[in-house]
């Protein structure tokens, strides 16, 4: 299969302290990718690093044949929510919707076809509701980060801990859109979490970091589940 | 919780505070500027009598200064308006723990009266009593009347947290000191002596101390009981919401690409708080001329005028130039990672500072009255703005890697943005430049030389406004990682 994501050597360390360091890791196109670990194993590190919002002390990632660090060309074809600090907070969800629509060059009928797939994922609570982003709960901030990251068609999706500060309902819906977007659209799409059964559940393959190493690769099965529960109450 | 803990708690707060992480030339220049207004309130403190005294001398300078003290209390009430917030926040963290409500609020309120704003009417008026007692006034009732005074100026500070955002209240009193102000200058009416009744007989009659003592009670415990039934979460303590307001910004999509940022900055500017108080002070730099234009000193000095004349159009431009990346701190990483062009990002930013001046410049158009040499030299100043100091307070906020919060009001001494070393060198062109560029024809051919020469000088900063931008874009570039670090550390 064709890859998208290819690390090379990469390592990040913070005054002399490791804090990443993966030496190879190839990510094929359309693949789900879930990416586990304790606090501090490096999956927001590692994340960062894709985006280019932190430069690698060694080795690069190359985004489409693209090193992220050197090009900006990876940008119009990746979308990503992190954190909170992707939100606009004084613009309401739809205004926040059609500006990074503007950006990634998508009319505003386009945002509102894909907005109308997502009606039942926003279960009434983000669109038209005269209020700002900052003012909106945490998880109801967070659907609208998800959904503004997959406006305009793009090929590589990353969302850091999707399933965090979710309802259940929502939880359930979110795992179908990542399931569709890799099946059906052929998305690349990676996901990080803490929650060990929604990984194994949505993702094709699950990759274990433990104090910045990669420590485990695996090919998503029946017994992956066991096999990570196992591998964590050490 | 007894107070010895909640002082050790304020201690570290104070402590640990982002100034003392700022580096020692900020430290320095910061405690030089306290030292400074300390200064002033002083000399202003000792100077005051003998400055009246010399005005009118056939009339008592004490009983002068009790007539203008109603200035003070409305000017202060306006100002703190402006600076002061009441540090409700902190008390989050305390509602959970066994603590008694009425040591919290009574600890905060009693704090609230070591601000800034009720230190400086002491360092004014203490020297001032003393002048007074050693002029022969009655040392007791001076002491009556200073008691009087710092009454009604802690009164002022309970008051204020009373109308806390309450921008009518606000409005009317910034109205009345206008009107005074007003009709007293131009000679048709005179506040001040019946105001002035009052001052006095704090010091004359002295029972009448008591009103100011009962105001500063009453407002305590209204304060008090205020913030008593609403310690809740969803109270006092809470953050306010703002109502959601929309306005048809489509009139910008004239500017293309520009628009969708365009569109973002009026709605960032129109719903925070600390865009609106730097589109507050720019409209107030609109007056600035006034200072200078109305002083005979300066006819003979033009230079002093091209100063003016710049900050009359470009208020805005500087005030929210310099904090160009900064404005999109909170959401910087979005924009790092999102399909935006710097050129695009910068020339929006760009085009909105000019449209800025452009309209500073129209609503100077009064200015006309001090003669047309003055107004053109204000049209020289803009098209200077324009040209030349849009992209240079650009690059200084592209070097300017200071987080801002949105929705927090600046507070007093806390606006240190344009106080690091780099943007006192930058700032130097902004000021020094058109003052030279004035200058050198002025002194050698003529003062239309002046402004023809500053007019050409925005004229050909535009036409190097791709080459300035590109510059721009590098330095982005260059510091993109740093700049991403520094707006994701927490205040």
């Amino acid at each position: 299969m064709e890859s998208i994501i290819d690390v090379q050597n990469l390592s990040k360390s913070y005054n002399g302290d490791k804090v990443l360091n993966i030496e190879h890791l190839t990510i094929p196109k359309g693949q789900s990718f879930g990416l586990v670990g304790n606090n501090g194993a490096g999956k927001t590190t590692f994340f960062s690093l894709l985006l280019d919002l932190i430069l690698p002390t060694k080795g690069h990632i190359e985004n489409k044949g693209i090193v992220v660090s050197q090009s900006e060309d990876w940008k119009p074809y990746t979308s990503s929510f992190i954190d909170e600090s992707f939100l606009i907070g004084y613009l309401t969800a739809e205004e926040y919707f059609y500006f990074i629509g503007d950006l990634r060059n998508t009319s505003k009928a386009e945002v509102d076809e894909l907005l109308a797939e997502f009606q039942d994922f926003f279960y009434g609570e983000i669109l038209n509701q005269k209020k700002y982003l900052r003012d909106l709960s945490k998880g109801n901030q967070k659907k609208a980060g998800i959904v503004a990251a997959l406006i305009g068609n793009p090929e590589v999706v990353i969302l850091d801990e999707p399933f965090a500060n979710l309802d259940p309902t929502t939880q359930i819906r979110l795992k179908k859109i990542i399931k569709e977007l890799s099946v059906k659209k052929n998305v690349t799409i990676l996901v990080s979490s803490h929650d060990l059964m929604h990984v194994t559940e949505v993702c094709e393959r699950v990759v274990v970091l433990d104090k910045g190493e990669l420590v485990k690769d695996i090919h998503t099965s029946e017994a992956t589940l066991k096999e990570l529960e196992l591998y964590f109450e050490r | 919780m007894t107070t010895s803990q909640f002082l050790s708690l304020e201690w570290k707060q104070f402590r640990r505070s982002s100034f003392f992480e700022k580096g020692l030339a900020i430290k320095i220049l910061m405690i030089l500027a306290a030292l400074y207004f300390a200064a002033i309130a002083i000399f202003a403190g000792i100077g005051v009598f003998f400055i009246f005294k010399k005005a009118l001398p056939d009339q008592d300078p004490f009983s002068m200064i009790n007539n203008y003290m109603i200035y003070w209390v409305l000017g202060d009430l306006g100002l703190r308006y402006f600076m002061q917030q009441l540090p409700v926040m902190n008390i989050k963290p305390m509602l959970l723990l066994p603590v008694r409500r009425k040591s919290v609020i009574q600890f905060l309120l009693l704090k609230t009266s070591f601000s800034f704003f009720n230190i400086l009417p002491l360092l004014f008026f203490i020297p001032l009593s003393i002048v007074l007692i050693v002029q022969g006034y009655n040392p007791v009732m001076i002491v009556g009347w200073f008691v009087g005074v710092l009454s009604i100026s802690f009164s002022i500070n309970f008051l204020n947290f009373i109308l806390n955002k309450n921008s009518k209240a606000f409005y009317v009193v910034i109205s009345i000191l206008a009107l005074s102000v007003g009709l007293q200058y131009y000679g048709i009416f005179d506040i001040t002596p019946f105001t002035g009744v009052f001052f006095n007989s704090l010091y004359e009659l002295g029972y009448t101390i008591l009103i100011p003592l009962f105001t500063v009670v009453f407002l305590f415990k209204m304060n008090y009981r205020l913030l008593r039934n609403n310690f809740y979460i969803d109270g006092a303590v809470k953050a306010k919401k703002e109502k959601f307001r929309n306005y048809n910004l489509e009139f910008l999509n004239r500017f293309g690409t520009l628009a969708t940022f365009l569109k973002n900055d009026v709605k960032m500017i129109t719903r925070n708080a600390r865009p609106k108080q730097v589109l507050m002070m720019s409209f107030l730099f609109l007056f600035y001329g006034l200072i200078f234009y109305t002083q005979d000193t300066y006819k003979n000095m033009p230079v002093f005028l091209a100063f003016a004349s710049i900050f009359v159009t470009g208020g805005f431009l500087i005030t929210f130039g310099q904090l160009v990346p900064s404005w999109d701190s909170e959401y910087y990483k979005l924009m790092m990672s999102q399909n935006v062009s710097y050129k695009k990002y910068l020339e929006s930013k760009w085009l909105l500072m000019a449209l800025a001046c452009v309209v500073s410049f129209i609503l100077s158009t009064p200015y006309i009255y001090f003669g047309w040499d003055i107004y053109a030299m204000i049209a020289a100043g803009a098209s200077f703005n324009i040209g030349l100091n849009s992209f240079i307070t650009l690059y200084g906020g592209a070097l300017n890697r200071v987080p801002v919060e949105l929705n927090q009001k600046a507070k007093a001494f806390s606006n240190t943005q344009g106080f690091n070393p780099t943007q006192l060198l930058i700032s130097l062109p902004k000021i020094l430049g058109p003052m030279l560029i004035f200058y050198v024809p002025y002194k050698l051919i003529s003062f239309n030389a002046g402004i023809i020469a500053l007019t050409l000088s925005g004229i050909l900063g535009l036409t190097f406004k791709s080459y300035f931008l590109s510059f721009i874009e590098k330095t982005y570039q260059k510091t993109k990682y740093k700049t991403i670090a520094a707006f994701s550390e927490k205040k």
